[in-house]
């Protein structure tokens, strides 16, 4: 009790600080949100009333839109172009798409299956989530709101299912998602000035390569991991750079109960600053978070699968509130995702407790690396954009991009069908082995 | 009401242990199998928290115009999203969690121990 009452204390009292910190990366400059009123066809301006405020705002239509894309007497997210001049609209997107049985039952699907995937490693599911609702019709802003509202609750689920499984190190996870939140800021700065110096399209091509080094390099070491493993007797023995960096014993030592690891705050720290900053970057921090607190910190896949629940739990809470504030949030997207997502995270999280622990690295391996093919299909068009690769042909360009979509759908299908044969298979094994150990117990009273 | 499965974990393990004293179960029948023939599924919590799942995924979507407008607003009413999302997590998580029960997916038994 005496803690909890200590961390609301601080909690409150970095408030103000917490005010400016992102927990992902931060809502979007120079966008409006509100309703078109009336066109002025000679003049090529607008009426916007702006929404909370309710003024009315006259905008100019930029040369790249044309009249009849404004939609008028829906609520609308107007991008301006501040280099055009002030008030010159650049982008209008429709913020509330329309819902069709179709959309409905795929966002109720990649929930279910985003969910078992969040359970069973930790992470995962908001790398297809985003683009998956961008390519149903949402804007790209509420598309990220609305997935960071459903993660928190759903990561909160999770969290709470694998703690009761006693696989959830909260301490640990509270240090994660401090410094990773401070990792987060650090990566916003880094973007800024990448797309400062190098526009969009550098901006853009920063973040692929991250991308696409990261996953690749970790998923492929993960892979070779959980290869040896099953391999061999499928016990997990912590890694030997865990083993040495524990050995540093310089202040302030921390010591994590559930994790059983006793290591000092700096060797903590960085781990949970590189997710942050990868958070900023790529939005998913744990494909960082898990492997760092396997190899660095030296928590089983176990444990560092269901701390990362605690620290998605955390950054989503915060960002959701920040996203929340700039009123982006689609509430109907989150709850049709939530709807299966709930369902899916609970069902992984128990999945856990029949599989090893090579599984978990298996099935994070296998995501890791089909996402960096789907992150890799985007890396030709942007060199094109800086001029630095050749031009690609429409019909290259098409065929790039529909790769790179259907990469994240298979990544969760792979994923998805791992985690369900390995499950079921685990259930089975520990039916016999229920029914095995009930005989012989039987055995001499009959 | 059902405990959690930690604590319910403890309490198979003693009903096993005294069991062992007083063999009240017929030569030849199982006692793993007699325990989960007597484990109540909680089908009525999970028709009770999916009726109010239901009815509140109803009462959401039959005023989409006005919770759209209305939790987009921005500022303090950030709170309508983030609460919601909260309030649902709780009713439908509760109605997942028992959905899986009564389909007698659980988590292994000796995973506490």
């Amino acid at each position: 009790m005496k803690k909890f009452v200590l961390l609301l204390l601080t909690i409150l009292l970095l408030m103000p600080v917490l005010d400016k910190a992102h927990a992902g990366g931060p809502p979007p400059k120079n966008v409006l949100k509100g309703v078109f009123t009336s066109v002025d066809r000679e003049q090529h301006t607008v009426i916007l009333q702006v929404d909370g405020s309710g003024k009315l705002k006259k905008l100019i239509v930029g040369e790249e839109l044309a009249l009849e894309e404004v939609p008028l007497g829906k609520k609308v997210l107007v991008s301006l172009d501040p280099h055009a001049g002030p008030d010159v609209i650049k982008d209008v997107s429709v913020m509330f798409m329309d819902m069709t049985v179709i959309k409905i039952f795929a966002f109720l699907m990649v929930g279910l299956i985003g969910g078992l995937l969040s359970g069973f490693i930790g992470s995962g599911g908001a790398f297809v989530l985003t683009p998956a609702m961008m390519s149903l019709g949402a804007p790209g802003a509420v598309a990220v709101a609305s997935n960071m509202c459903h993660k928190f609750p759903k990561a909160m689920v999770g969290a709470f299912k694998r703690w009761k499984y006693g696989q959830a190190d909260i301490k640990l996870g509270l240090v994660m998602a401090v410094t990773a939140i401070i990792g987060v800021q650090i990566g916003i700065k880094v973007q800024k000035f990448i797309l400062n110096h190098w526009g969009n399209a550098g901006s853009n091509l920063y973040v692929s390569v991250v991308f696409v080094c990261v996953l690749l390099l970790v998923g492929a070491y993960v892979l070779f991991d959980a290869y040896k493993l099953a391999k061999g007797t499928g016990e997990e023995k912590q890694s030997s750079l865990a083993l040495s960096l524990q050995k540093i014993n310089l202040w302030p030592m921390m010591e994590f109960k559930v994790a059983k690891v006793r290591i000092s705050a700096w060797i903590t720290i960085p781990v949970g600053l590189m997710t942050g900053m990868l958070a900023a970057t790529i939005a998913v921090g744990g494909f960082i978070g898990v492997p760092g607190m396997i190899y660095v910190v030296g928590a089983s896949a176990l444990v560092a699968s269901a701390t990362e629940l605690i620290v998605a739990f955390i950054m989503g809470a915060w960002g959701s509130i920040q996203w929340g504030l700039s009123g982006l949030i689609d509430i109907r997207m989150t709850l049709l995702i939530l709807a299966g997502s709930l369902i899916g995270v609970q069902l992984g999280a128990l999945g856990t407790t029949y599989v090893k622990d090579y599984m978990i690295k298996l099935v994070m391996a296998a995501v890791m690396l089909i996402v960096a093919v789907s992150r890799g299909a985007k890396i030709p068009g942007y060199l094109a954009d800086l001029n630095i690769g050749p031009v690609l042909g429409e019909r290259l360009a098409f065929v790039l991009n529909t790769i790179s979509f259907w990469a994240l759908i298979a990544a969760l299908a792979v994923a998805g069908v791992i985690i369900t044969v390995a499950m079921i298979r685990g259930m089975i094994q520990a039916k016999v082995e229920e029914r095995q150990q009930s005989v012989e117990g039987a055995l001499p009273h009959s | 009401m059902r405990q959690h499965n930690q604590t319910q974990l403890r309490v198979d393990r003693g009903k096993r242990s005294t069991t062992n004293k007083a063999p009240a179960i017929a030569p030849g029948k199982s006692r793993g199998l007699e325990t989960r023939r007597t484990k109540r599924r909680p089908v009525s919590k999970m028709v009770l928290f999916g009726a109010l799942s239901m009815a509140s995924y109803f009462l959401l979507f039959s005023n989409e115009q006005l919770v759209t407008q209305t939790y987009t607003l921005g500022g303090w009413y950030a709170a309508f999203p983030v609460l919601t999302a909260f309030l649902f997590s709780f009713v439908h998580g509760a109605f997942a969690s028992n959905l899986l029960s009564v389909l007698g997916i659980e988590a292994k038994k000796t995973v506490t121990s």
